[in-house]
Order: structure tokens, then sequence, then C-alpha cells
């Protein structure tokens, strides 16, 4: 009779010792707890407040699913580099989690460029091509992310930290993720789950952070610019745009070419009306399972015992900075071809250089037409912010090309 | 993958401490001076700044092109106008049509008196219309409808 109940407490003391619960309540248990709360604001902010949620409530639930002790969906150890300086994937494959299995796609820079794909399905380039200017002033807005980049060098961040915290102004998700991932290695105190959370969260409060910016930036005579009407552009342009971009881009950046290539690919399926079931399954059934793998795989990075410290605080801070200061050199530079071209250009264009599409364009047509109702920037500012796309894409490669 | 060379030698020029590492310019794991921050900033403008004006340029000279033979097309097109309009005689319209379009007129306006009368009849309010004046095009350049089409379709973002 000893020997049975010997052998219950002994088994109850087992599990007990193996549950989440009492992981949660032993030593350092309380920072998965607080990762754990904090995964329930993000969720609160994508299903309450709307924030992006198909991207923060995957990456949220990543977050929650990630710091239950003991479930070991998710080891940020396998991710470290090894003594030869690369991953052991064969040690991923054996000993890893779901989510383990997941981030593969993400470590492996697979998921943010077939993002990149169904995003291209999805754009109309005619407003950049029947204005080219509009590049530069995607090419401005990217100023955000090098000066940022300043601004964490100067705080004291690592070369890998401050080009990942800077991706952040480029205000595109998957660029940044695709950024982070190759130049965080693990071990240090950022992860890609860190940066992923500020970019979506801030590419939500873009028509929050964005207004101001814009008023305080221009006067009311050049919010009330009103702009010519744009020429059609041919089908034939719309093809070969695609294909040169590719070209251009790659040579020039070559690093920037999974992202740019993959998002010309998309743009080149649906210019060219041939391929209509590919674009189906591209902008549909493939990105929103993409969108699943890549989102819980990242929030899963979110590790308490990983990103627990203040640099989760100041790559948040940062991130904010990085929107700004990107929204500000667009407006800097819409002011300039303002002047340049006689008052032709509405400078409130220009913000939407920072990518965020299409929220960025909607919020220069919203406080264009809050100076005067009878203004329609959309198709105008639809210029610029394809071009940041494209020019965070680049900004990307540049980073990817200079940091080791 | 190098960044081209001119603008990798610019860098190096910039910083003769830099630790060289499979190509790359900065080591991530260190911290970086302040030169390196400076160089790394203006390079990194440029770079984006020279490759999408490549772009324009591209677009500007690609856009010349098609414009221009999107014009010879279009003055190529109207040559053979003339003889068809020659060939057969047009018959005059009745003299009627043009009386009906104006009565036509009159009865749409009078058709929005009615709604607008039916609807301040219901509110016990009565109203008078005291013009129509024929309005063509806003100061943007559209047409009255063009103008409301368009304010439609941006409500959801104003």
């Amino acid at each position: 009779m000893g020997g049975v109940i010997d052998f219950f407490t002994n088994t109850l003391r087992g599990l007990w010792d193996d549950s989440g619960i009492h992981a949660l309540f032993s030593d350092g248990g309380w920072k998965s707890l607080l990762m754990i709360l904090i995964s329930f604001v993000f969720m609160y902010l994508a299903i309450a407040k709307g924030f992006e949620p198909l991207l923060l409530l995957p990456i949220s639930f990543g977050m929650l699913l990630t710091n239950l002790p003991m479930a070991g969906l998710y080891h940020a150890e396998l991710w470290q580099l090894g003594a030869d300086g690369h991953i052991d994937y064969g040690s991923v494959l054996r000993d890893g989690g779901l989510l383990d299995i997941l981030y593969m796609g993400v470590k492996l820079q697979i998921y943010p460029p077939l993002i990149f794909l169904g995003i291209g399905c999805m754009t109309d380039f005619s407003p950049l091509i029947a204005n080219p200017k509009s590049f530069l002033l995607g090419a401005a807005a990217q100023g955000g992310i090098f000066f940022t980049f300043v601004v964490a060098g100067l705080l004291g961040f690592t070369a890998a930290e401050a080009g990942s915290i800077a991706i952040i102004g480029g205000a595109d998700g998957p660029t940044a993720i695709y950024v982070s991932t190759r130049l965080l290695t693990g071990g240090g105190a950022i992860t890609t789950g860190n940066i992923a959370l500020a970019a979506y969260t801030y590419m939500a409060l873009v028509p929050i952070i964005q207004p101001p910016i814009m008023k305080a930036l221009t006067t009311k005579k050049q919010r009330a610019v009103k702009m010519e009407q744009l020429r059609t552009v041919s089908k034939t342009e719309k093809i070969i745009f695609p294909i040169a971009v590719t070209i251009i881009v790659s040579l020039l950046v070559p690093s920037a070419a999974p992202l740019v290539g993959m998002l010309m690919f998309g743009n080149l399926l649906k210019e060219s009306g041939v391929a209509a079931r590919l674009i189906d399954t591209a902008q549909n059934a493939l990105m929103n399972i993409i969108t699943i793998f890549l989102g819980i795989s990242v929030g899963a990075t979110t590790k308490a015992d990983q990103i627990f410290s203040l640099k989760f605080g100041g790559v948040m801070l940062l991130g904010v900075i990085a929107f700004s200061l990107g929204t500000a050199c667009g407006l800097f530079f819409g002011k300039i071809m303002y002047r340049v071209t006689g008052g032709k250009v509405n400078p409130l264009i220009g913000s939407a250089g920072v990518s965020a599409v299409p929220m960025a364009a909607r919020i220069s047509q919203k406080v264009g037409a809050e100076t005067d109702p009878t203004n329609f920037l959309l198709m105008h500012a639809m210029g610029p912010n394809v071009a940041g796309v494209i020019g965070s894409a680049v900004a990307a490669g540049v980073l990817l090309s200079v940091i080791g | 993958m190098h960044i081209y060379p001119f603008l990798l030698a610019e860098v190096q020029e910039q910083l003769p401490a830099v630790t060289e590492k499979g190509g790359k310019v900065l080591t991530g794991t260190e911290k970086m001076d302040g030169t390196q921050i400076a160089a790394m900033t203006i390079v990194g403008l440029t770079v984006v700044f020279s490759a999408l004006l490549i772009l324009v340029i591209f677009l500007y000279c690609s856009g010349g092109i098609f414009k221009k033979t999107g014009k010879q097309k279009k003055t190529a097109a109207p040559a053979p106008a003339p003889k068809k309009t020659a060939a057969p005689p047009v018959k005059p319209l009745p003299k009627k049509e043009p009386v009906s379009v104006a009565e036509d007129d009159s009865e749409i306006v009078a058709a929005i008196m009615a709604a607008i009368a039916a609807m301040g009849a219901a509110d016990g309010k009565n109203y008078r219309l005291r013009s129509v004046r024929q309005v063509t095009r806003t100061g943007s350049g559209r047409t009255v409808w063009a103008q409301a089409g368009l304010s439609d379709a941006t409500r959801p973002f104003a």
C-alpha cells in the first residue's frame, strides 16, 4: 500500500515539476508571465483596435505560445550561431518544435520575398510610371532609415542592431523582417520578433503619427496645391516596368534582388494579363498561408529570456522616431519639388514615400482634402507610395551589403 | 556581396580601421564610432538615391518613346476619316428633335423641383427653385458628376 502511495506522490510531483505552472513561478518565470501579458496587449490592439490584425494577431499569439514554459514550441538556443559561424539546421530539424520548423522560412529568408510576390500582384505601378519624379520622393523618405541608424548608433547599439532598428523606418513589414533576421544572429538583446512588433504597430499607427508632422512642416498654401491629372499609361509600359526595375535594381544592389525580384515578378504576372490563375494563388491562398507562418513564427522569437531588457523599450522608441523621420524627409523633399516646379507638386505626397501601402497615400489624400475638399491627391500619392516599397528594398540591400 | 566598388572604396577611405569580414565593411556585433555611422548614412542615402534616379531616367526615356509612338498613331488614325463623311449624304435631323431635347431639360428640372417639393412637404417646409445654371467644369477640370464620383470613391479615407 505504501508503495502505491509513494508511486502516486512521486508521479504527481514529477508532473508538477514538468508543468508550466511550476516553471512560471520558479526562477525567472516572472519574465515569461510578463511577456504573456505583453502579448495580450498586442492581441487587444489587433482585435479591439484593428491594428494590422492580419499580422499583429499571429505575431502576438506566437509571442504567447513561445513564452508558455515547457511547451517547447520554439527553442532560441537552436538558432545561435555554431563555432563555424553557421546555424546547425540539422539540430533544428531533429530537436525543433513546430514553430522552430516554421521559423526556418523566416531565417532562410523565404517568406518575405513570397509576401512581396503577392504584394506585386496587387500593386498598380501606373501612377509611378506616369510621374517618374515620384521615385525621388520614395527615395527621400528612406532618409528615415539612415537617420535612425545614426541615432541608434550614437545610443550604443551595435551595427547589426542599429541596422535592424533603422529598417523599421522603411514602414515595410516584410523588408524589416528580411533585414533583421539576417543581421541579428541570435544571442543579442533584440530579436526579429521585436523589430516586427514595432514595425507593424507603427504601420497601424500611421494615421496618428503622420498628420501632425505633415501639418507642421507644410503651409496651408502648399497643402492646397492641386496637381495635374496623371497621363494614362499603356499596357506595354506596364509590362516593361517590372522587367526593367528588376534588372536595374538587381544589377546595382544585388542583395535587394530577392525582394525586388519577387515584387516585380508578381507585378509582371498581373500586368501580363495571361496568368490569372497564378495571380489568384499568389495574392490570396499563398500570401495568406505565408502570412500565418511568418506571423506566428516571428512572434515566437520574442522569448522572455531573449528580449526582456531595456532594449525592447529602446526599439519601440526608435521605431516611432524612424517613422517620423521618414515622413519628415519625404515632406522635406516634397517641399523642394514644390519650389523647383513652381508650385505644381503638393508636398503632402512626399510623406507617402514611406511604404505602408496604401495607408500612407490615404493619409496624404485625407490631409489634402482637409485643406481643400475638392483636392484629390490619392493617385498622385500612390506614386511615391509604391516607389517607397522599391526604395526600402534598395535600402535593405544596402544595409545587408555593408553590415556583416 | 559587395556594394559597388567605388562606394566601397569611399567607405574604406573614410574608415581606415574598418575590419573586413566576408566582404562586409561593418561588423554586426561591434559598436560603431562616429565616422562609421556617418559614412554608412552617406553611402546608404547615395546608393538609394542613385538607384532610384537611374529608374527615373529610364522611365522618362521610355515614357518619351511611348508618348511619341502614341502621338504617331493618333495622327495617323484620322487621315482616312474625311472620305467616310463625304460618301453618305447626312440626313438632316427632323426639326422636332432639338425642341424635344429642350422639353426634356425642362421636364428634368420640373421632376427635380417636384422631388424637392415632396421632400419639403414631408418636413412641412416650402422650397422654391430660383435658378438653374449650366456648370460644365469645376475648378479641377472635372465635370460635376466626375467630381461627385471621385468624392464618393475617396470618402472612406477622409
